[in-house]
């Protein structure tokens, strides 16, 4: 689980194009760090890619953390699992 | 990342990929619609008297759609006074996506219904099915009116442009037509419930053709591709504005 959130922020950090040091679990993507919507859908595009998930919409338009993406990650991979 | 993966997840998203059923369009015939001739009619002598509306540019407007109009927006008369000058042809193919406030309201909501395609969205809780219906709309063939600022400007300055509509642009390969509304925001500003008599001028600019950004898109993030003919589309709509401030002078 460690190594899932750690590839988690270094996804988010190539893409946000922030060093991973400077992305604070907690602090807002959008308010803090200055990430735009647009970015953020390309934050789930990568992770899309990477793990293969279908993430709900709605709950795309709800992160600002990313304490928030690891969650919805974890939870994704874990609906799946428990679905096959 | 690739830009591939950005266009693919969009496409994924606004199911840009699945056919469209023609259906979504039925949506937009309330029975209200019998009163439209007469709307039309009254709301027309409105703008040419009232509004003294007049229109520059219309000729820039493409005959057939799809494309996206996209206007700024300042107050809740910028629809009609785009609307109304647009000829009767190109009006008949333009559809409004309207948000709940105004959708649900019964007195506004009565208008909309009566003289506009209207689609009802709420765009804080439901982007993504917001950007489906207008994706839907310009896949069938038709034209969407889209304000890029997203809301209206309770200032009267042009506000930063959401992205979205750049995604649709690109991702569909529609032209954009950049549209200056000046006047309404002296007239009908945010809060007032009826309009001061005035002027208004509406400004139609070239379309902003897609062929080229769908290359560059090849080759670049679409993230920036997206971005870009945002800030294009803003640009466009500035030098608008300049030529709506000579007129004022």
């Amino acid at each position: 689980m460690e190594n899932l959130e750690k590839d988690i922020k270094k996804i988010v950090s190539k893409v946000i194009k922030i060093p991973e040091e400077k992305i604070a679990p907690d602090a807002n993507l959008f308010y803090d760090l200055g990430v735009d919507s647009l970015l953020g859908v390309e934050i789930f595009a990568a992770l899309d890619k990477k793990y293969n998930i279908d993430v709900p919409e709605e709950r795309i338009r709800k992160i600002s953390t990313l304490n928030d993406i690891i969650s919805l990650i974890k939870e994704a991979l874990e609906g799946e699992q428990k679905g096959s | 990342m690739a830009n591939e993966d950005t266009s693919a997840y969009w496409r994924k998203l606004l199911k840009l990929d699945e056919e469209e059923k023609e259906d979504i369009l039925k949506q937009f015939e309330y029975p209200h619609r019998f009163l439209r001739p007469l709307l039309y009619l009254i709301f027309g002598l409105f703008s040419r008297t009232y509004f003294k509306l007049r229109a520059f540019g219309v000729e820039n407007v493409p005959e057939k759609p799809p494309y996206i109009i996209a206007p700024n927006h300042v107050s809740a008369a910028d629809y009609h006074c785009v609307a109304f000058s647009l000829p009767k042809e190109i009006k008949k193919n333009l559809y409004v996506l309207v948000t709940k406030v105004f959708y649900d309201n019964p007195f506004t909501g009565f208008f909309i219904k009566v003289g506009a395609n209207a689609a009802r969205i709420d765009t804080v809780e439901d982007f993504f099915p917001a950007m489906r219906v207008a994706a839907s709309i310009l896949k069938l063939g038709k034209a969407v009116y889209i304000n890029p600022e997203g809301t209206r400007s309770e200032t009267g300055k042009l506000m930063p442009f959401k992205v979205g509509v750049g995604v649709l642009a690109v991702e569909l390969g529609v032209p954009i037509v950049p549209v200056y509304v000046d006047g309404t925001f002296e007239l009908l500003p945010t809060g007032s419930v009826f309009p001061k008599p005035g002027k208004v001028n509406v400004f139609f600019g070239k379309p902003i053709s897609m062929e080229e950004y769908q290359e560059k898109k090849k080759t670049e993030s679409a993230y920036y591709v997206y971005k870009e003919v945002t800030e294009e589309l803003r640009k466009r709509i500035l030098e608008l504005r300049e030529k709506a401030q000579e007129l004022r002078k």
